[in-house]
């Protein structure tokens, strides 16, 4: 909401929304020139070469002319930076509403530091709780607060347009000048400026009080995360620049850039403002640079009004270069404005950043420079704990980006809000595509006309402030948005109308609008696009479900839960939020006797979503009719349960579990990519591959060559061949030959499936081979294999023998057992599993023939899906179940499929697995439980731990 | 001044392809055919204690009516479910709109509803629970209606080959709708749904796509790869009866 009483005061009434469009003339004879060059180049196609040199030659001439006019500028604009201390106070009863003395008629007695947040300095309610469904703001602050500073304006501002600037602040701004309030701002997303030129006088000193409100100024969903307390906090300060202006009142209020890569040209829109009251005539004066280019350009101008639109095109030669993700070539754009009423001049410059870029809508991708791009992106949650807000500065925004490029991906999603501008500018420099939304998520949609017209104005200021920005393509309201579609489509249109600069879609992943350009989902109306989970076989993919009518993008996916890593606590010490629920994990952890596996579930469920990811990725990659994925996501989630499901932690710190380098094998431009029907065979089977080539990277691969080859667990080649060399289109995802690999004289259980072309592009697969296995589970006089735990077995024991007890799934008690580790969070979904994936005690010898590393892979599949999981928490602490199962970490019970313990003077192992059903097509169960036969047949086998049999009794189903 | 220009040539377009596209459907599947193994319970049982991920089921009991009009009103229903006493449609009902008069003579009736399960939810309040289906009290007249029989129906994964579709059957109830049309012209195309309820579409077989009556979107593509040239086949399985026989091409997509 913008409440700027200057406009209404400072303007007189006729002059107030008059609006008249210029008649341009080109001027100078520089441009006359240049448009005669035009001219000829249409009138004979074939001097092409002579108008491209004439071109050079001119810009170089210009060049030297632009030298000799920045020699002679005037002044330059003249700014106070604000930065630094300010008086303060907070306002926990909001005396504005009531009280005979607010806080700006009086001296702030407290001082802060600016830019800054109040969290910064410990203001507000010092937390006494310790939030587990997400980090724990140490000072919680919500109300108005003061910011109080006296400021003389210089005697040279006299007749200037006269503006205070916050880069961003939360949420509403509002001046008072002396004791009168001037000015308020409620934009999320943009800067605030406001104009005090109707209030403030050159040469006096003025006390400037700011009141920050970071109150819901709107019923908007309080998850949203422009300001949840889920991610970034809900801070009160002023971020960024902060500072006071004086210009010229004949100004540039606006400079967009729209690129036109057809005729290497640009159309520049401006908007000029005259508050003199005065006809005015001057000149605009374009400079563009890049590297290796530079030009001038300039047009006449006239105004008449308070406001004048200008429009100009502005060839810019063919050596002009376009911005891509993998050419990110800028530059830069600036005007200056020079214009004289006969007695008074005037000046005044703006300039921007802008790249040689147009985004189109194709059948099934978003089209960059009318060339389909594929999307591989992270959705970008404003997770910020150092700060407690997102950076305002580009080093902390560059690490992000090149982080994005290291890892493969090329795309970010800003989820419900809109970064700041050091955010575009370092995409823009690196090549990263971004999605922006407003701060909209639920049922912001449903009829509130004040809501309405704040995101209204929202969406018009972020497409103002950020629309040049070349890495901006994509917008989209808000997330999951329920209600009012109708409203939805209303935004929608407007954007389309107002910016063609950008695609436009109406909400992610719920009802389809008519004006929506592409569409972010999990699911079309041919079915479900996200994808949540890896398979243990590759051959599927969902091109089927993203081919509708616009370009689909996979929403949020991935999403496993990794167990928290109780080290990140420390992290903290510095910051406004603090990791209190890990606190309270790791006590529960430790008060159930298991906290020194803490470090083995995190590293063991870490394993598990990586492999997933890869997984996940690899599936969205095999989908060519899909326009991209948003990986749900790269960082830790600190919020809505708190969702540790990153390959990094909430500080963009990788937390180990894979490096940037393996990632880019599954996840980059160029991907060799199989097609599998399974992981787990017998070795008289064999396996059969079908590679494919994920090419979204700027060229085609000429004769590519193809290489698959076998190693075993050692790295020695087992077998190898070629597929037949080809060239790999661009821009595709591209089958390129199959093979088969007889698995008949493998020993070696895990193997390798590599495959590369032109030994750059590598990528590779785990398989596992097993053989046959008759006569398993054979009870002898030592060793009796039963199901039920019954007087045979009890008689058994007694006996001092071996009772291996292979319970059915259905005769436990507990949870079903599964391969995924749990969706997002068990806190926020308490669905199944409930578990964080497995921790396998693999140096233990009844693995001694299964190999398995210390976390779950895909052999594990179809044993851990045939399983149950035991409630163990009760059982002897010393107890450790050898594949134990990772519990939720707000609940931390002791679970297991398989123990061994003594009891009753016998030797136990039990194993809750089903080992009956299609055992045919269970070559890891088999091997398993060969492997489990061996171990209880040796004299390996000595269970330590005594275990009353009332345990055993207590998890049975009766 | 560009609608001038450009509307006469759609109308020729249109014109072209829906009065060669209009496709007819007479004959027609009863849901019975894919009903599943039937649980039986005192009280409507989520479907998550019935295994239903996400997909259809069916909740039917017998009722005994004793006036004309009865107020039929849900505890939950989630995501939607449509009415039917003694395979005549009553009407629709959403966890937003739980209650709903139905008219029928006194004595025995046959209620069901069909609902429709589109997944869990991911945001709300409500998420802590995520029970889909019917569940919690369901009451006629303020009178707790017992003995429910759950059959889950499988839509998604029947064979459509295996399916016996009977020539205009005359009844209500939900079913899968056959119907066929020549095209010569492999080209992209929309079916456009304008009119039928909520259901799922099947061309030549294949999985096709969803749609609803609520939603903005009323199309759903046809990617030209899966037309043949000549006869291709139609199955339209439609929940909610909106007694519609007819259904055509589009070559843009079809938004309210």
């Amino acid at each position: 909401m913008i409440i700027n009483k200057t406009s209404i005061l400072a303007l007189p009434k006729q002059n107030l929304k008059k609006i008249i469009t210029m008649t341009l003339v080109f001027s100078s004879l520089r441009t006359k020139i240049f448009n005669k060059r035009m001219k000829a180049h249409k009138k004979s196609n074939h001097k092409m070469d002579e108008y491209k040199v004439s071109i050079y030659k001119y810009a170089k001439m210009l060049c030297l002319l632009g030298l000799f006019v920045q020699a002679t500028l005037l002044r330059a604009q003249d700014v106070i930076d604000l930065s630094g201390a300010w008086g303060f106070q907070t306002d926990v009863m909001d005396f504005r509403r009531g009280s005979l003395s607010p806080r700006y008629n009086h001296v702030l007695q407290e001082t802060i530091k600016l830019p800054g947040i109040t969290d910064d300095y410990q203001i507000g309610y010092k937390n006494p709780y310790k939030y587990i469904d997400r980090l724990t703001r140490k000072y919680e602050y919500m109300g108005p607060a003061w910011y109080q500073r006296d400021i003389e304006i210089p005697a040279d501002w006299k007749g200037k347009k006269i503006f205070l600037y916050f880069e961003r602040t939360h949420w509403l701004s509002s001046i008072y000048v002396d004791t009168k309030e001037v000015s308020s701002i409620d934009y999320v997303s943009v800067p605030h400026n406001h104009d005090l030129t109707a209030f403030v006088k050159a040469g006096k000193t003025h006390r400037i009080t700011v009141c920050i409100d970071n109150r819901f100024q709107y019923n908007t969903h309080k998850w949203n995360h422009a300001h949840t307390e889920f991610t970034q906090i809900n801070w009160n300060g002023i971020l960024g620049e902060m500072k006071l202006m004086a210009i010229d009142p004949v100004y540039l209020e606006d400079l967009q850039v729209y690129p036109n890569i057809t005729d290497h040209s640009i159309k520049v829109k401006l908007q000029v403002n005259n508050v003199t009251k005065k006809q005015v005539k001057g000149k605009v004066s374009f400079a563009i640079a890049g590297t290796n280019y530079s030009l001038k350009n300039e047009i006449a101008l006239v105004s008449t009004d308070s406001i004048t639109y200008v429009e100009t095109n502005i060839p810019l030669g063919k050596q002009i270069k376009l911005w891509d993700e993998f050419n990110p070539n800028l530059y830069r754009i600036s005007c200056q404005l020079n214009t004289s009423d006969g007695k008074n001049s005037y000046r005044n410059e703006k300039s921007t950043t802008f790249g040689m870029r147009e985004v189109k809508q194709g059948k099934n991708h978003v089209l960059l420079n009318n060339r389909p791009i594929h999307l591989r992106g992270n959705v970008e949650n404003a997770v910020f704990p150092k700060t407690g807000h997102a950076p305002l500065d580009d080093a902390s925004w560059e690490r992000i980006m090149v982080l994005m490029k290291e890892y493969g991906m090329n795309h970010l999603r800003f989820h419900s809000w809109c970064p700041p501008a050091a955010a575009f500018r370092m995409a823009d420099k690196h090549g990263i595509y971004f999605e922006v939304e407003m701060p909209m998520w639920g049922k912001d949609a449903e009829p509130d006309e004040a809501r309405y017209n704040f995101f209204r104005r929202e969406i018009k200021a972020i497409l103002k402030e950020y629309g040049n920005h070349p890495s901006f393509i994509l917008y989209c309201n808000g997330n999951e948005i329920t209600g009012n579609f109708d409203f939805i489509e209303e935004l929608t249109a407007e954007g389309r109308k107002a910016d063609p600069r950008h695609l436009y879609s109406g909400s992610t992943a719920r009802t389809r609008v008519k004006s929506d350009q592409y569409y972010v989902s999990q699911q079309t109306n041919k079915g479900p696009v996200k994808v949540y989970e890896g398979l243990p076989g590759t051959d599927w993919d969902k091109n089927m479900e993203s081919d509708v009518d616009v370009p689909v993008i996979s929403h949020e996916s991935g999403q496993r839960c990794i167990y928290p890593n109780f080290d990140e606590i420390k992290k903290y010490a510095n910051s406004p939020v603090e990791a209190r629920n890990f606190e309270v994990f790791k006590d529960l952890l430790q008060k159930n006797g298991m906290l020194d596996q803490a470090n083995d579930f995190f590293r063991a469920s870490g394993a598990l979503t990586v492999l997933e990811y890869k997984a996940v990725i690899e599936g969205l990659l095999r989908s060519g009719k899909s326009a991209g994925f948003q990986l749900l996501s790269m960082n830790d989630f600190p919020g809505q349960g708190y969702a540790p499901v990153g390959i990094f932690d909430p500080f963009w710190d990788s937390k180990g579990l894979v490096t940037a380098e393996k990632f880019r094998e599954f996840c980059a431009p160029t991907v060799a990519l199989l097609r599998y029907d399974k992981s787990s065979y017998f070795n008289t089977e064999t396996f059969k591959g079908k590679a494919e080539v994920y090419n979204f990277s700027n060229s085609a691969l000429e004769n590519a060559k193809i290489k698959w080859w076998l190693t075993d667990t050692a790295g020695r080649v087992l077998q190898k061949g070629s597929l037949k060399k080809q060239t790999i289109a661009n821009e595709h995802v591209s089958p390129v030959g199959e093979f088969e690999i007889p698995l008949k004289n493998i020993s070696s259980q895990k193997v390798t499936v590599h495959l590369a072309v032109n030994d750059k592009i590598k990528n590779s697969w785990d398989i596992w081979v097993y053989p046959k296995h008759q006569n398993l589970m054979q009870s002898t006089d030592k060793v009796l294999y039963t199901d039920i735990y019954d007087a045979a077995a009890k008689k058994q024991l007694a006996q001092g023998k071996t009772v291996v007890f292979y319970p059915s799934p259905a005769s436990v008690k507990g949870r079903k057992s599964m391969f995924h580790n749990h969706f997002w969070n068990p806190i926020m979904f308490a669905w199944a599993p409930m578990t964080i994936g497995n921790l396998v005690h693999h140096e233990q010898a009844m693995f001694k023939d299964f190999l398995t590393s210390s976390h779950t892979d895909w052999q594990w599949w179809d044993i851990l899906n045939n399983a149950k999981v035991i409630e163990m928490q009760h059982a002897p602490q010393k107890l450790r179940p050898f594949i134990q199962v990772i519990d939720s970490y707000d609940n931390n019970q002791k679970l297991g499929i398989g123990f061994e313990a003594k009891v009753n003077g016998g030797k136990l192992l039990l194993l809750a697995l089903d080992t009956k059903t299609d055992m045919d097509k269970r070559p890891a169960t088999q091997q398993l439980l060969y492997s489990i036969d061996k171990y209880v047949n040796s004299d390996k086998f000595s269970p330590q731990v005594p275990l009353d049999e009332t345990f055993i009794q207590s998890f049975l189903t009766k | 001044m560009l609608r001038t220009v450009v509307f006469p040539m759609m109308t020729f377009l249109l014109g072209q392809t829906l009065m060669a596209q209009e496709i007819i459907f007479e004959r027609k599947a009863p849901v019975s055919q894919v009903y599943k193994e039937a649980v039986e319970a005192e009280d409507a049982l989520p479907m998550n204690d019935l295994n239903i991920e996400f997909g259809y089921v069916l909740y039917q009991t017998e009722i005994n009516i004793d006036t004309e009009s009865k107020e039929l009103e849900l505890e939950n229903v989630r995501d939607y479910a449509v009415v039917y006493v003694d395979g005549k449609l009553q009407g629709t009902l959403t966890d937003q709109d739980k209650t709903l008069i139905i008219q029928v003579d006194p004595g025995n009736h046959t209620l069901q509803f069909y609902v429709e399960n589109i997944g869990r939810i991911t945001y709300g309040p409500e998420i802590t629970d995520n029970s889909k289906g019917l569940f919690g009290n369901v009451t006629l007249d303020g009178n707790n209606i017992q003995n429910w029989k759950m059959v889950p129906l499988n839509v998604r994964n029947y064979p459509i080959k295996d399916l016996v579709f009977e020539q205009n059957p005359g009844t209500d109830t939900p079913g899968f709708y056959q119907g066929q049309f020549d095209f010569n012209h492999p080209q992209n195309m929309y079916l456009n749904m304008t009119g039928w309820g909520m259901g799922e579409v099947w061309l030549n077989q294949r999985y096709l796509g969803s749609y609803w009556e609520e939603e903005k979107q009323q199309s759903i593509l046809i990617p030209s790869e899966n037309l043949v040239t000549g006869k291709n086949e139609l199955v339209i399985f439609e929940l909610k009866n909106n007694k519609q026989k007819k259904i055509s091409l589009s070559p843009t997509p079809i938004f309210k």
